[in-house]
């Protein structure tokens, strides 16, 4: 992948945090100076990266691999200062205030904040590769439409004037890309599909990839005839699972990499190197 | 019956086969049993007698005692408006698209709408036993929290926020001049917004007091709750079930049980394999076994940690879609017993 920020999104519980940390450690082992976001949820952004918890300042939690969590409050004012074109404002606690009140019933503009810290970042240039990891996929499609939904919305407000950059930028398909991470059951399967379906007729961002996770070998042998004995049990939970993991993977659109299931590993950071690991050799 | 079943933990761990099973097992021992849910999956829904998206609890025609519903948030919203707030703000409510991106993006409103329409279900007095497949949450126990949140919402914090104070009267509002941060806000969105966003506020509090009527009810029902929580044993949806016993006794009794679905048999782990065994067979057992081990790990520091009660649910290589495999899912464990005496 060539794209300059990924937003790595799934359907809950399918690994996203895991593929975004795995991401970037595969990315900072090619020397590449990283960024990785935790946009709404970011406890496991920080565990997979072995830290207690993502600050809003980026720090760097590993060699070449900075983080942040994106805290809304500090994202907003953030937000209008740069909107605003204030260096400093002095009371932008109750403009904040407000501004989040009207933000909670007006479609887009919570989204448009958030969205807008992980571009203004991209937009930098100070990283080489940033990977959020991005609402799941119930929410990521009005994070996406964030700012087209704000331009529909506001007539010719300073807001407004930012979306048309965010846009661009979202939409270009060599420095933007989203990364659907999903399992090979059936609800990710048809969450995905649908995911991908409403990406491309909205054709705001492009795919960068599909990545399948915790996927089975091939058992390699005959189920032994005897299911009772725990050699006969575990052939076949593994060649039943292999076998309705291929069903699903078969529905999927669009595929790129997979990534193994990881039997017996615990720690959340064994688990984002193992996958790098895997990463760095398909 | 004394008060409904909640069923929560973690996204994907498998919280609407289990509220499913429950409720083919209390049907069958003769309960009249509803079962609320929210996403299931296609065949899931089959056999729930759930072909169509009902909004209404349809009976099954296989098991007549047993009764489902998908919880349709937006439908169930429009439904809120309508109930709370005059008949012409209501008009204007449901038709709004702020009023839309509320119910839709607010954490907790899919949340709200769900305990609503479990308490009217609860109110018909209809069913023996009621079990709630819980939406997922932004995370703990929103679902029990999400009445008080929505209220203090409706009833003024985003006026306030607005307003920098007290709850004015319409004209006040859109005086931006009188008030620099409303001003600024102002040239940030463009006047017309900010007018707009002020009227629906005006029509969403018309709801304040039948929301806050309603919520104390729905808060009586989760205090007579059983709450049950399902998860894995990855690490994610386990940190998330400690969350509802961390958090959970603060406004319902702690959960009841919690429910490691995908567990691995513990036999395995100390297998002996035979001298005849091909090579791959070996392999394949020694990966479970290691798996089965880390499981068991998982399990026994979750049981000294909260010390409550564990119900492992076998792993089975595709989810279980007829009434009964999902009823035998539940038998073996003997849940049903602890939870409708």
């Amino acid at each position: 992948m060539q794209q300059q920020l990924l937003l790595v999104t799934g359907k809950g519980g399918v690994g996203k945090s895991a593929v975004s940390a795995a991401l970037a450690i595969e990315a900072a082992r090619r020397g590449k100076k990283v960024l990785t976001i935790g946009m709404v949820e970011k406890r496991g952004l920080a565990a997979h990266l072995g830290v207690e918890s993502l600050s809003y300042e980026a720090t760097e939690v590993r060699p070449g691999i900075f983080a942040l969590g994106i805290e809304r409050p500090a994202a907003l004012d953030e937000y209008l200062r740069i909107v605003l074109r204030v260096p400093r404002l002095s009371r932008i606690g109750p403009v904040a205030r407000a501004f989040d009140a009207l933000a909670s019933a007006a479609p887009g503009i919570r989204e448009t904040v958030t969205m807008g810290k992980v571009l203004f970042e991209t937009r930098t240039n100070n990283w080489d590769l940033v990977v959020a990891d991005a609402p799941p996929s119930g929410a990521i499609g009005s994070h996406i439409r964030a700012p087209k939904t704000v331009s529909e919305l506001v007539g010719a407000g300073k807001v407004r004037e930012q979306t048309r950059w965010m846009e661009d930028l979202m939409g270009d398909g060599a420095r933007t890309g989203l990364v659907m991470v999903t399992l090979a059951e059936e609800l990710p399967t048809v969450e995905t599909a649908e995911t991908l379906r409403w990406i491309s007729g909205e054709g705001l961002i492009g795919v960068a990839e599909v990545i399948t996770n915790r996927i089975l070998e091939p058992l390699g042998a005959r189920i032994p005839a005897d299911l009772s004995t725990p050699i006969g049990a575990a052939a076949a939970l593994h060649a039943g699972i292999f076998q309705e993991q291929q069903r699903w993977l078969a529905q999927l659109p669009d595929r790129g990499r997979e990534l193994p299931y990881l039997f017996g590993v615990t720690g959340p950071v064994e688990v984002a190197e193992r996958l790098a690991d895997v990463l760095e050799q398909r | 019956m004394t008060g409904p079943i909640l069923v929560t933990g973690a996204g994907g761990v498998g919280k609407t086969t289990v509220s499913a099973a429950l409720g083919v097992a209390a049907a069958q021992a003769g309960y009249r049993t509803l079962v609320l849910t929210v996403d299931p999956a296609k065949r899931l829904a089959t056999a729930l007698g759930l072909d169509e998206l009902h909004n209404t609890p349809t009976a099954n025609k296989m098991l007549p005692t047993l009764w489902a519903a998908m919880l349709d948030s937006e439908a169930s919203w429009d439904q809120i408006a309508r109930s709370h707030a005059p008949p012409d703000a209501a008009d204007r409510l449901v038709n709004s698209e702020f009023f839309h991106a509320i119910t839709r993006h607010f954490p907790a409103s899919q949340s709200y709408a769900a305990a609503e329409a479990m308490a009217q279900y609860l109110d018909d007095r209809k069913w023996d036993v009621v079990i709630v497949d819980t939406p997922p949450a932004s995370g703990g126990i929103e679902f029990f929290t999400a009445p008080t949140e929505l209220t203090n919402l409706v009833g003024g914090r985003l006026f306030r926020w607005l307003t920098g104070g007290a709850i004015p009267g319409r004209r006040e509002l859109f005086n931006v001049a009188a008030r620099p941060a409303l001003r600024i806000v102002d040239i940030a969105l463009g006047s017309d917004l900010l007018e707009r966003v002020g009227a629906f506020l005006f029509d969403l509090r018309t709801t304040y007091d039948g929301l806050r009527t309603r919520s104390q009810e729905i808060e009586k029902y989760f205090r007579k709750s059983t709450t049950i929580v399902v998860t894995t044993s990855d690490p994610a949806p386990v940190t998330e079930a400690a969350r509802f016993f961390k958090e959970l006794p603060q406004v319902a009794r702690p959960p009841a049980a919690v429910v490691f679905n995908r567990t691995l048999p513990t036999a395995w782990e100390k297998a002996e394999i035979p001298a005849d065994t091909t090579r791959p067979l070996a392999r394949n057992l020694a990966l479970w076994a290691r798996e089965a081990r880390r499981q068991e790990t998982v399990r026994d520091e979750f049981a000294a940690r909260y010390r409550t009660r564990i119900v492992s649910i076998g792993w089975k290589p595709s989810a279980p879609t007829d009434l009964e495999s999902l009823a035998a899912l539940i038998d073996e464990t003997g849940l049903l017993a602890d939870l409708i005496d």
